[in-house]
């Protein structure tokens, strides 16, 4: 089966749009958390379809340091979550504006 | 040898200066003895000074070209002679005359100090050096003025003074950097040869000006003398030792040191010549209506100090320089003897509150007398044989005027120093007379024993006091013409004219003024019907002396109208216009314009992380955006 490389993109742009719009829209951190993890995934896809268009390699290093990086985020952010979930009433991004100005 | 001269007196400074506490009452001796053991270096090295080109001892080179040294020749070996000796004795007299003082190891510092700085002025062989030595005298006369820090007219003569000597060393910088952008040289020889060569006469007189700014400030010539009688606010030795016998004669050196540049501008000899005299002559008048002792002999400083300029202004080097040498003498013992006046009438300066001293204070009276008998030139005396040598170089050198002003200064110096000398030893004591005329009862102010080491410099300057001026005694196969025959520059300017009236005349015209002088100091002072009403007749003279001489020509009202008040407002109108309304407002706008800022971006600040992300997508949508639009989408 030989998918059109066109249809890959698309599907990363869908896939990025959502995750713009789950994190700007959605209040729950958990929910934007997800919606981040769709947008390194989009990007990922992207560039593993560059890379294989081509056939260059740098994509696909760059794919996995962008899983990488994703790992070591969800942990950091989970813990932020998990801290914030203890020390606010309601489990809302909006309520932790601490830093307005 | 020559830097052990030099640098002695910087060690006892220092030592002085650091270990003062712990000295105690050593400090005066050890101060003297360092001075001491300098003079006498300085007389060892006398063979060597008066062999041709002197002793030259390198210290080193900045630049090629710009090598420092000392250098004895002849005519710093009479100022180096003059400072270490003088002033070694005048160091003596101040451990009787600073007894008891609370900074008496400061007072030694700064006197060890000031030594070192005068001896850096004259020995230096290099311009540049001259102009260290000049900055550093100044600086060690504003220690010494303001010696008593905590009475505010001493430091406010202090800090005249040395604002008055910064206008000099200004003056003499421009002369120095004339000379470096013309010649490329610092060396005094190098300096000489280029008269004629790389110095034209334009350049000489440039220079002479520039030279001439710094002398008149340091030797307190017109129109720069108004600091050297405030300076008397230092003690009476400081007195004696800069402010008579060497610092302010520093511009009789500089003349006489630069004297191949002098004698090739006939202008600038003009110059000085001319301050000169007219210094002699306003100084002798204002010593005629002073009641302060120190005073009267301050401005008779200045009056003889311009006797020297207007004897090496006219080319009379050898003769001005003389006048200086006897002067030293004579006018250090007539500062000493007065400090053994004041010092034994517990700080009384006044002579009105004086008189009839002579039973009291034979000694003082002595030394006094010897004094004034040598600065009014009785024949004898040293001060007959220099300024018999000035005056009569004036008119050799064609200068008639000069000449007339020489001679009535001598009579009126006459005048005033016999005035000083009735008034304060003759007739009855009046210190203890109060202003309605009737004896004060109560408490006798407390007068000091007079301290017999006082008097032990004062009877050894006596001697060249009396006798210093035959050296000078034969005419031009004297001991003083010979000793600088052939010094660079020192050869007479010829005259076009011949003199109208022989030496022996002109020294009988002399002596006749001086004995009018004399006659109408006496017939003032010292006669009997003068003496008998002296306490209401000296007060009522007071009263009506005439303002203009009492305010010394009004220059200090002049001074303070042309330069301190414009001077004054324009800080006043900084201190309310331009600090508040342009330095201050400035940095008020610059705060006030952060906060401004600081305002508008706070509001980008919202706190919500869903804003923020939404200006990040927004951000990413315009670069996107902008790529998309100038690069166009590629198919």
């Amino acid at each position: 089966m030989n998918v059109a490389p066109d249809s890959y993109v698309t599907l990363s742009a869908v896939l990025f749009c959502i995750g713009v719009v789950g994190v700007i829209a959605r209040r729950n951190p958990l929910i934007m958390l997800m919606s981040i993890e769709l947008l390194f995934n989009a990007a990922n896809l992207a560039l593993v379809t560059y890379a294989r268009l081509w056939l260059n390699n740098a994509g696909h290093i760059f794919a996995f340091l962008v899983i990488t990086v994703a790992a070591a985020e969800a942990a950091i952010a989970l813990a932020i979550v998990a801290v914030a979930f203890r020390s606010l009433p309601h489990v809302d991004a909006d309520d932790a504006a601490l830093l307005k100005g | 040898m020559l830097a052990f001269i030099w640098l002695v007196p910087l060690f006892g400074a220092v030592l002085l200066w650091t270990l003062g506490p712990q000295l105690r009452s050593w400090a005066g001796p050890i101060g003297s003895a360092l001075i001491g053991a300098s003079f006498l270096a300085t007389c060892a090295l006398w063979n060597g000074a008066t062999a041709p080109g002197g002793v030259h001892e390198g210290l080193g080179s900045w630049l090629p070209g710009w090598s420092f040294g000392l250098q004895l020749d002849r005519l710093s070996l009479v100022w180096s002679l003059i400072i270490t000796g003088v002033g070694f004795l005048i160091h003596v007299y101040s451990i009787g005359y600073m007894d008891g003082d609370r900074a008496f190891a400061r007072f030694f510092a700064y006197m060890n100090f000031f030594v070192f700085a005068m001896l850096t002025l004259v020995l230096s062989d290099n311009v540049i050096g001259l102009l260290v030595g000049w900055g550093l005298v100044g600086l060690a006369s504003y220690f010494l003025i303001g010696f008593w820090f905590e009475r505010p007219t001493a430091v406010a003569a202090a800090r005249k003074a040395f604002v008055m000597n910064v206008i000099g060393d200004v003056g003499m910088m421009f002369a120095i950097f004339v000379i470096v952008a013309k010649v490329g040289a610092i060396g005094y020889a190098a300096v000489f040869a280029g008269v004629g060569r790389a110095l034209g006469p334009h350049d000489v007189f440039l220079i002479c000006v520039g030279l001439f700014i710094g002398c008149a400030a340091k030797s307190a010539q017109v129109p720069l003398q108004t600091w050297l009688p405030d300076a008397m606010e230092g003690p009476t030795p400081v007195s004696a030792l800069i402010h008579a016998a060497t610092m302010v004669t520093a511009g009789v050196y500089l003349i006489a040191r630069f004297a191949p540049l002098w004698s090739a501008s006939a202008d600038a000899r003009e110059m000085a010549g001319v301050i000169g005299g007219v210094t002699a002559i306003a100084g002798a008048i204002l010593g005629c209506v002073q009641w302060d002792i120190k005073r009267i002999l301050a401005y008779s400083t200045m009056s003889q100090i311009g006797y020297m300029i207007m004897g090496v202004g006219v080319g009379a080097y050898a003769g001005g320089v003389f006048h200086f040498l006897t002067h030293a003498f004579f006018k250090a013992q007539l500062f000493l003897g007065a400090g053994i006046v004041i010092h034994a009438l517990a700080d009384e300066q006044d002579v009105r509150r004086m008189g009839g001293l002579r039973t009291r204070m034979p000694f003082a009276f002595a030394a006094m007398l010897v004094g004034v008998l040598a600065i009014c030139g009785v024949p004898g005396f040293s001060g007959f044989f220099s300024k018999d040598a000035v005056i009569y170089g004036t008119l050799s050198a064609g200068h008639p005027l000069l000449y007339i002003v020489g001679v009535v200064t001598a009579g009126v110096t006459a005048y005033y120093m016999f005035r000083l000398l009735f008034v304060t030893f003759f007739g009855s004591y009046r210190g203890d007379i109060d202003a309605a005329g009737a004896h004060a009862e109560g408490e006798e102010p407390h007068h000091h024993a007079p301290a017999g080491l006082m008097n032990v410099p004062v009877a050894i300057l006596m001697v060249p006091t009396v006798l210093i001026g035959w050296l000078d005694a034969g005419g031009e196969n004297s001991p003083w013409q010979r000793f600088f025959r052939g010094f660079p520059g020192f050869e007479a300017v010829p005259s076009t004219t011949a003199p109208a009236i022989s030496e022996l005349a002109s020294t009988l015209i002399v002596l006749i003024v001086v004995a009018v002088g004399f006659g109408i100091a006496y017939a003032r002072y010292g006669s009997g019907p003068a003496l008998a009403g002296a306490v209401a007749r000296l007060r009522t003279e007071a009263e009506r002396a005439p303002r203009v001489l009492v305010h010394a020509y009004y220059a200090d009202a002049l001074y303070d109208a042309v330069f301190v008040r414009p001077a004054r407002a324009l800080g006043t109108w900084f201190d309310r216009v331009v600090d508040p309304h342009v330095i201050d407002a400035g940095v008020r706008e610059v705060a006030i314009s952060a906060q401004w800022l600081g305002h508008l971006f706070r509001s980008f600040q919202t706190g919500l992380v869903r804003a923020y992300a939404l200006s990040l997508v927004f951000g990413v949508a315009c670069f996107v955006a902008y790529y998309a639009l100038v690069f166009g989408v590629s198919r």
